[in-house]
């Protein structure tokens, strides 16, 4: 698998997640539900996945329209296999 | 048996799928594939080595390659990696959501199922949509980026024709092929594996 590093935003619950998803698809954004990866286990299944060089357009858009998130994580997949880190 | 196919002047992955699609229908023999850029000769190399079958590039020119794939010599070693990256094994997809109990729920649950088949090797050999799955074959479908991506992988894509005309959206299909019940039921009956997901 090739290395790559995206941002994850995990949710306190499904509903919360699917809240966020239609709020996210109303803004000029690119992203996309995923299966919450197994690194990052604590929250609900389901995730947002958007490009880290968006962080900025993602905090402010979740501070906009007050989206009750988990937490903001940077995933990293390389060679050593997969881990996550929390983004502030 | 000698085949030749001239992808030149086709889009990627079309060049990919029409070799794979005479791959599948020889026993033995060989193919040889004509492209007109080096990506397209890349990604036919690719699929022949992914395949285990011995291939050759003859460059006949900078806009003209042939690509002879010899179907039948299995080379040794790489018939362990395919078997890495194809699982003998067919999913089917009955509607466009996944599950029953919540409409809104399944939508989601059937985009985060497919971004998963897309991380996880080895793929399944082929994608079946039928009824209101064939939904996630056309335009408007939040899927496409994912299937394609398969799809240039060597998964098969198949969507139900007659399930395309019912819902009036045969020429909105962006991904795969279009078959008959003939061809789903090979493709259900043969597996090894077999999921349904609906």
């Amino acid at each position: 698998m090739k290395n790559s590093e995206f941002g994850v935003i995990t949710f306190k619950s499904t509903h919360h997640a699917i809240k966020g998803e239609s709020i996210f698809k109303k803004e000029d954004i690119k992203f996309r539900m995923i299966p919450t990866p197994r690194e990052v286990t604590h929250s609900c299944g389901l995730s947002i996945k958007f490009d880290l060089k968006n962080i900025s357009e993602v905090k402010d858009i979740i501070d906009r329209n007050e989206v009750d998130i988990d937490g903001l994580f940077k995933l990293i997949k390389d060679e050593k296999g997969n881990s996550s880190e929390k983004l502030n | 048996m000698n085949i030749k196919v001239d992808a030149r002047g086709e889009a990627c992955p079309k060049p990919v799928i029409m070799t794979k699609k005479e791959l599948d229908k020889m026993n033995e023999g060989i193919i040889t594939t004509i492209v007109d850029n080096e990506i397209a000769k890349e990604n036919v190399s690719k699929l022949a080595n992914s395949l285990g079958y011995e291939y050759e590039v003859d460059a006949k020119d900078e806009d003209e390659y042939h690509i002879h794939i010899t179907k039948g010599e299995v080379v040794e070693g790489i018939s362990e990696s395919i078997k890495d990256e194809f699982k003998d094994m067919t999913i089917a997809f009955a509607s466009d959501t996944m599950g029953e109990g919540s409409e809104e729920l399944g939508r989601i649950l059937i985009k985060s199922f497919i971004y998963t088949v897309t991380e996880v090797t080895p793929y399944p050999s082929t994608l079946i949509f039928y009824n209101g799955g064939v939904r996630l074959t056309c335009e408007g479908s939040e899927v496409l980026e994912d299937l394609r991506a398969l799809e240039e992988k060597g998964v098969e894509i198949i969507s139900c024709g007659t399930c395309l005309d019912f819902f009036e959206i045969k020429e909105k299909l962006q991904v795969g092929e279009v078959s008959n019940m003939y061809t789903i039921y090979e493709k259900l009956k043969n597996p090894a594996n077999l999921v349904t997901i609906g």
